[in-house]
């Protein structure tokens, strides 16, 4: 068994516990990222991992070794910070080369691992210069060459980028992406940021609250949330969620029936909650769509797309309408249709999605 | 949801900043500027509590500093109480010269320049050592304990240390000469021997002021980023290596500050401290530049000779801070001003 296997992982802090029990099979090669909001264990499970926290209870393996008790520089981890972590009186060959100086690697292999690891980042022309002198994507790449270079069986990254403006975090985040395609090094990847989690991952684990939510791929997760709370993160913007009432056709909200495509069977007269991706209703009639009545509240262009900020009763809306390059024609928006076979149930007291007749 | 996608109401943040920053623009450049003293005026009502806050400050500087300097012309005098600070006659270098052919002045100057070195040798270290023990400490109750016990000297008076002092190197009673005919051999007259002065003179700093020197570079210790340690943990580290490659490095520009600091007073020698434990017999290796002015000047009356010894202590140490500090800017960026 390799790879990174937790299993009924608790951390508490004295009486506190934040982290409630994590099960999660990291296979090798893989890069699975950890999402969820701010405060929901997401660091303390990766410190757990990299040992920089002591674990409460629950079993940690790397690589088929229990870890638990290893110290942390004997798990063969290299852990990339938010802040980077950089030493600040040392230049930027020396932040490499610290851990290997460390493990006392003779000087000339040293040298080659940091000329090598500069190139793959293009950090060649900055070897000389201490952190203060470097732009922020500069000293990110720093900090994950000073994790490349150890060669370690994991990687984990807390927030790496959340430091960097939007333009180099979407540059930094292909890198990243192509970093790993080029390595295969094993990768936990902790982040808030779910279009970080969609787009590096292999596998999202989705996390609230020290608990995980569901573990799946972007799609999986964007196509079958397994609740509310998965159905409400992911997406941008996230899926919309309506409070109704099963009916033996559809699902009423207010007094509007939304048809369903699966049967119904015995389950009328449940309180559901019926979930609709921004994205895939339509401002025009067609084949297995229902009308839904909206208030348009505000439009905001974002270019070739548009969205529509609306209220239907109670429930506040977002939809995504093409502009085809000009939005006056969407103020006068008055209903959108929305496919039957892409609408989602979620049961309206416990929030985990419903399949029926499925 | 501006937290997931970075953006302030649907608009990308690189947007907003960039029209923020044209706004800043335009604003400064249709503004008419003022004219200085109208910028100065309408800072002062603006601020005017903070400068009253300075207030205090200033005053003991213009008081206890400035004004005495009007005095020290009466170095370059033939000074009596009786013509006053104006009337008394201008006369040159006289005093510089009688000092530099007195042989005690001239002693007291090679005294205080040794016991400068001392202090600067094993006392400045001290707190620093003192601070990175504290800082390896990680039971917390032990740790303050332990604080509390070092800063204590600190806020003892040193009359009372001195009395300390004096009592335990005392040859009949005191602990350090029943613990030295204990192990059999002849108990020591500490005080009275002059090679025993600067060892129990430096020592004595040490026990008195290392440990509240020591909180500034527990507070420099405090401010280093704890991911530095966090990621030097993971890379295999040991507390040992960290100290060294990290802790004292990132502290090294408190360091550097505060060794300008005391090279600065290096002419300072603790005036009180000699006082209170040197006596006749101890001169030779006790008398400093401060005590030797205070006979001088205050016992003797020699008010005139005692301002120019001054004179030349002040601007031995005027030379001595300004070296410091130019030697750090180049060497290390770090700099008092
Ligand atoms: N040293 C600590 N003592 C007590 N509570 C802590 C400590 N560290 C973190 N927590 C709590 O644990 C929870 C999870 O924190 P964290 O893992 O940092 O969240 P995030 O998902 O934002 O990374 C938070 O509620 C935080 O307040
Ligand atoms: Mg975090």
């Amino acid at each position: 068994m390799s790879g990174v296997n937790l299993s009924g992982i608790v951390k508490a802090y004295g009486a506190l516990q934040v982290v409630h029990g994590i099960d999660l099979n990291v296979a090798e090669k893989e890069f699975v990222v950890l999402v969820g909001p701010s405060g929901c264990g997401k660091s303390t499970t990766l410190r757990m991992i990299a040992g920089l926290e002591e674990i409460t209870d629950g079993d940690l393996m790397i690589d088929g070794r229990r870890m638990n008790r290893v110290a942390p520089k004997d798990r063969d981890v290299a852990m990339v910070f938010q802040n980077y972590a950089l030493y600040p009186h040392l230049n930027v060959a020396e932040n490499m080369a610290f851990g290997l100086r460390i493990r006392k690697m003779p000087k000339d292999q040293i040298k080659t691992t940091i000329d090598d690891v500069a190139e793959i980042l293009g950090l060649t022309p900055y070897l000389d210069r201490r952190p203060a002198d470097l732009s922020g994507g500069q000293r990110q790449r720093v900090a994950m060459g000073r994790a490349i270079v150890r060669h370690p069986k994991v990687f984990l990254f807390d927030e790496p980028l959340s430091n960097l403006d939007a333009k180099l975090r979407t540059q930094m985040r292909a890198e990243i992406k192509r970093l790993h395609n080029r390595l295969g090094v094993t990768s936990v990847y902790v982040t808030h940021d779910q279009v970080e989690a969609m787009t590096l991952a292999d596998r999202i684990v989705v996390m609230n609250d020290g608990r995980i939510e569901q573990i799946g791929t972007p799609m999986e997760l964007f196509n079958n949330p397994a609740n509310t709370f998965v159905a409400g993160f992911l997406g941008s913007p996230p899926m919309n969620q309506m409070k109704g009432v099963l009916t033996e056709t559809g699902a009423k909200i207010g007094n509007t029936e939304l048809r369903l495509h699966g049967a119904i069977n015995g389950h009328q007269g449940r309180d559901v909650i019926v979930g609709v991706r921004p994205e895939h209703v339509t401002l025009a009639e067609s084949e297995g769509t229902t009308a839904l009545p909206i208030n348009l509240d505000l439009v905001e262009p974002l270019g070739s797309e548009a969205l529509l900020h609306a209220h239907h009763g109670e429930d506040n809306l977002v939809f995504k309408a093409d502009t085809n390059g000009d939005i006056n024609h969407l103020y006068g928006v008055g209903t959108v249709h929305v496919p039957a076979h892409l609408i989602k149930l979620f049961d309206a007291e416990t929030g985990r999605a419903l399949n029926l007749g499925a | 949801m501006s937290d997931r996608n970075s953006d302030v109401g649907g608009i990308p943040i690189e947007e907003v900043v960039v029209e923020a920053q044209e706004a800043l623009r335009d604003r400064s450049q249709t503004r008419v500027p003022d004219k200085n003293w109208v910028k100065v005026l309408d800072h002062f009502k603006r601020e005017w509590q903070i400068y009253a806050m300075l207030l205090p400050t200033l005053i003991w500087f213009v008081v206890f500093l400035y004004k005495p300097m009007y005095g020290l012309q009466i170095a370059f005098k033939d000074y009596s109480i009786f013509r006053g600070v104006a009337g008394s006659p201008w006369i040159g270098w006289e005093h510089f010269e009688t000092l530099f052919t007195n042989d005690q002045f001239l002693r007291a100057v090679r005294n205080t320049i040794y016991i400068s070195a001392l202090n600067l040798l094993f006392g400045f270290p001290a707190p620093i050592i003192l601070a990175l023990m504290f800082n390896e400490v990680m039971h917390a109750t032990y740790k303050r304990t332990a604080q509390t016990i070092v800063y204590l000297p600190h806020f003892i008076s040193s009359v009372i240390i001195a009395g300390i002092v004096i009592t335990a190197f005392s040859p009949s009673a005191g602990i350090v000469n029943t613990f030295i005919s204990w192990l059999g051999f002849e108990p020591i007259y500490f005080l009275t021997q002059p090679e025993w002065f600067r060892p129990i003179f430096v020592g004595t700093g040490i026990w008195q002021e290392a440990g509240f020197g020591s909180i500034v570079f527990l507070a420099a210790i405090a401010g280093v980023n704890p991911s530095l340690y966090e990621s030097a943990v993971v890379d295999g580290a040991n507390r040992w290596q960290m100290m060294w490659k990290i802790t004292i490095p990132s502290i090294l520009p408190t360091i550097l500050i505060m060794l300008i600091i005391r090279i600065g007073n290096v002419m300072e020698v603790s005036f009180e401290l000699v006082i209170l434990l040197y006596q006749p017999s101890t001169y030779e290796t006790a008398d400093v530049v401060n005590t030797w002015v205070y006979r001088q000047g205050l016992q003797s009356g020699q008010y005139d000779l005692a301002a120019a010894a001054g004179l030349f202590n002040a601007v031995v140490a005027f030379v001595l801070v300004m070296t410091a500090n130019t030697l750090s800017r180049r060497f290390s960026r770090t700099s008092l001003w």
